[in-house]
């Protein structure tokens, strides 16, 4: 964004660095771009400067124009002096071999220059706004801050009185704009610094993307408990770069049964297959490196604490978020249709998988879809996010839900389902009209939690399947580094699997109750009695 | 025992930057190891190749389309079985599908695909609740995932979003009835997945990703099939034509579309099969086919 003054000292210094052109000499030019741009831009010439090149000519030759003599090389260089004087005005892009091409003129750019030739003078668009400080008044700067801050709490405060805003919109083209607006902010890139030195790394190892590598290890492969030591006393039988790629990376190695008939291709179920013995698919062994390099995990939680405790950043978070200690886990075991939830409290962020009827014979109870819809949702939260797992049918009424209970749908995070070998599920019938390799998350936002650190994580989890239904831990700690590691963190419909620090878990399948914040215990206590009373 | 590798993929976004997507080992190749699935899909994709009438574009304004379409149902008796409407763009299809007269316009059973983001998903269920409610069904959602940041189609990051934004939907949507155990000449179920990602080696450059178009390909056998693309794709994008699609775009590259030419290669391409007093223009299909798709298990068990 340029000042106004600006536009003239930029067309100053370029006229006199060019020199080969005359200003008078873009006359005809602003008047040819303005009168023919749809001409220019449309079909059939579209944009391409050969043709504009013979065009202009065209229009010159009713006068006896100096400009007539010129050949296509020094047209493009007009075109360049033109576009330097003008800011930018023709957006160029290269035509593939043939030269370049205008994709797209800006028009106000050339209508400012038009001014400029003519001699108008330049105009200053200015508004003024209502003052109640005003720093040149305030003769010592400290003095006028400190008066500032001395006001009430809240109170508005202008600053300037005169602005001069008119070159902001003369400048912002349609790539600086966006540029300018995907940007990410001070608080993203602040955000996500802190996300990192907040987050302990996990081990991570990738997979060899070389097919001869298994093949080649796979051989002497000789049973799966001694494989680390086979392949240590048989180095010398392959080469070095494959020792050590087996040694930095994951490797998938083919198990050939005496019934396995490979011309089948891969098993569906993988690891996951019932009748490994018999089923005549290829199954493989994930060779995971046993890599000195280890990732210390103790290591990691205790450098993290540190860096929580040093962090200087600490918008959104608790201000004593270096001090409290984490909360262990919670839950209680109940009917979510009968439990009061005034009895919870309020979370900042609420994870829910409910077991939607999806018509479907399952291994455990759904709830229909009206019971869900009834719910008490709206009273867990005054402001923060709902995450709530949707499938096929669901999706709609995931989203009516959460709207029902005030909240408004802003994101649907994806979950790629994986298998063993790191793939994508593709096959097995896994949905009706299409197969599915994914699932719903759907995000709703209640109130506005200008505390949370946005813009972090990506809306695509990638992660291996487990147990029937069960969800990817990958969610919880995407939770918590949106509303941060002590904000209060709510389950529905969790089982004994989903229990975890910092998070207060409910359902039906938990075993017992575990509470350790104190007055939620005593509120339970409270509703126990009363239930027996009854 | 067998050791599992447990790579969080988030995690390790966090610290390194690179998209979970990356990691996929089939993303290049999302058949590998599927031997069967593979020979399924080239077979299929010949006979789509062996059908297929030549590439129609039609060149049309957003706001002269509902005029168009309506001309081509009421004057033209056009109909199509796969209709998809929208592409990469951050634009709503909304004010052009509301003038359409897609009921007309789309057979039964037919098969709607719909192109949308996250901020216009709302006042899009919308319209499907209200206006095409009884007649549409949203039966699939499809996603499309580009590479990363620096593809040429990563999605806009709206403001009011939690996460970054890394996707795009396509709704699919059925009119009509249609039975996947007993109605094989009209789909094939279960050939494709839900999900579709733009892979490094072949970067995604014209209005929606190939792959889309095969999903849908694959999973009618109908041969009419119309895309409507009811906005500007701007520079950056091509709105390329597709050999047995006639798309409608108002920067098509092609501009041939003729009623009468367009019906007289579909007679010669399709097979046709009289039923009552509609007439179907299908992909006709072969043994082996029929042999490698996946079937309804109710089929052979009950």
């Amino acid at each position: 964004m340029l000042p106004v003054t600006y536009t003239l000292a930029f067309f100053f210094n370029m006229t006199e660095a060019s020199g080969i052109w005359e200003l008078e000499q873009f006359k005809p030019l602003v008047e040819f771009v303005l009168d023919k741009n749809d001409e220019v831009l449309g079909f059939p010439v579209l944009g391409d400067l050969e043709t504009v090149f013979s065009m202009y000519q065209d229009r010159l030759t009713n006068t006896n124009h100096i400009l007539k003599q010129m050949d296509f090389n020094n047209f493009q260089s007009y075109v360049n002096s033109f576009n330097d004087i003008t800011g930018g005005s023709l957006e160029l892009e290269q035509n593939g071999s043939q030269g370049k091409r205008v994709v797209h003129i800006e028009k106000v750019k050339i209508y400012l220059f038009q001014d400029r030739l003519n001699g108008a003078p330049l105009k200053h668009i200015s508004f003024k706004t209502s003052t109640k400080f005003h720093p040149d008044e305030a003769q010592k700067p400290t003095e006028w801050l400190l008066k500032a801050l001395a006001g009430e709490l809240g109170s508005h405060i202008e600053i300037s009185s005169e602005t001069s805003v008119g070159a902001v919109e003369l400048y912002a083209n349609k790539t600086q704009l966006k540029q300018l607006l995907e940007k990410p902010s001070a608080l993203v890139l602040l955000s996500r610094q802190r996300a990192k030195s907040i987050t302990a790394r996990k081990p991570f190892h990738e997979v060899c993307k070389n097919s001869t590598h298994a093949k080649v290890l796979s051989n002497i492969f000789v049973s799966i408990d001694k494989c680390y030591q086979s392949i240590e006393q048989s180095q010398k039988l392959f080469s070095k770069g494959i020792y050590e790629c087996s040694k930095s990376k994951t490797h998938f190695l083919p198990i050939i049964h005496s019934n396995t008939d490979i011309g089948l291709g891969d098993c569906s179920y993988l690891d996951t297959c019932h009748k490994m013995k018999s089923c005549r698919y290829l199954h493989y062994f994930t060779l995971v490196p046993k890599s000195k390099k280890k990732v210390d995990v103790q290591a990691e939680l205790a450098m993290v604490k540190k860096n929580i405790a040093k962090s200087e950043y600490t918008v959104g978070f608790c201000f004593n978020e270096f001090f409290k200690p984490q909360l262990p886990a919670q839950w209680i075991r109940c009917d979510i249709r009968k439990l009061p939830f005034s009895v919870l409290g309020k979370f900042a962020a609420i994870i829910s998988d409910p077991a939607w009827d999806i018509h479907m014979s399952l291994p455990y109870g759904t709830c229909s879809d009206e019971e869900l819809m009834e719910l008490p949702m709206n009273q867990l939260q005054d402001e923060g996010v709902m995450l709530l797992w949707v499938t096929g049918r669901s999706i709609e009424i995931g989203r009516k839900a959460l709207v029902k209970w005030g909240y408004k749908v802003s994101d649907e995070i994806i979950w790629v389902k994986l298998n063993q070998l790191q793939r994508t599920i593709v096959t097995g019938r896994t949905g009706h009209w299409l197969n599915h390799s994914k699932e719903h998350l759907l995000v709703g936002l209640k109130g506005d939690p200008s505390w949370m650190s946005r813009s972090v994580d990506t809306n695509v989890i990638v992660s291996a399947t487990r147990e029937t239904s069960r969800k990817p831990d990958e969610v919880y700690d995407l939770v918590e580094r949106l509303v941060g590691p002590s904000a209060r963190k709510l389950e529905i419909f969790g089982r004994d699997h989903n229990i975890r620090p910092g998070w207060f878990t409910i359902g039906n399948q938990l075993t017992g109750v575990n509470i350790h914040e104190r007055e939620i215990s005593e509120k339970y206590t409270k509703y126990q009695q009363s239930l027996k009373h009854n | 025992m067998n050791v599992k590798l447990e790579n969080d993929y988030s995690n390790h976004y966090i610290h390194s930057g690179i998209v979970p997507n990356t990691y996929i080992s089939n993303i290049d190749n999302p058949l590998e190891g599927y031997p069967k699935l593979q020979k399924l899909k080239e077979l299929k994709q010949k006979q789509i190749e062996k059908h297929q009438i030549p590439p129609f574009g039609c060149k049309v304004k957003p706001k002269d389309m509902p005029a168009v379409i309506t001309n081509w149902c009421t004057e033209k008796n056009l109909q199509f079985d796969v209709v998809m409407i929208g592409a990469l763009s951050t634009e709503s299809v909304l004010p052009v599908l509301n003038q359409l007269p897609l009921a007309k316009l789309c057979a039964k059973p037919g098969f709607l695909f719909i192109w949308t983001t996250e901020k216009h998903i709302l006042e899009l269920s919308v319209f499907l609740n209200t206006k095409l409610n009884k007649k549409f069904r949203r039966s699939e959602e499809l996603i499309f995932i580009p590479v990363n940041k620096n593809s040429n189609v990563f999605p806009e990051q709206t403001s009011d979003a939690v996460f970054q934004n890394q996707q795009w939907h396509c709704w699919m949507c059925i009119t009509g009835t249609v039975r996947r155990s007993s109605d094989s000449h009209l789909i094939h179920c279960n050939v494709d997945t839900d999900l579709q990602f733009e892979t490094s080696n072949s970067p995604v450059t014209s209005h929606i990703p190939d792959t889309i178009y095969k999903v849908a390909e694959n999973f009618s056998n109908s041969n009419r099939r119309l895309h409507i693309i009811p906005y500007s794709m701007g520079y950056n994008l091509f709105v390329r034509s597709r050999p047995g699609w006639v798309i409608m775009s108002p920067d098509v590259l092609l501009d041939n579309f003729d009623p009468i030419k367009y019906e007289s290669s579909l007679y010669s391409k399709s097979l046709i099969n009289n039923k009552g007093n509609h007439v179907q223009y299908l992909v006709s299909q072969t043994q082996e086919i029929e042999e490698l798709r996946p079937k309804s298990p109710n089929n052979s068990n009950r």
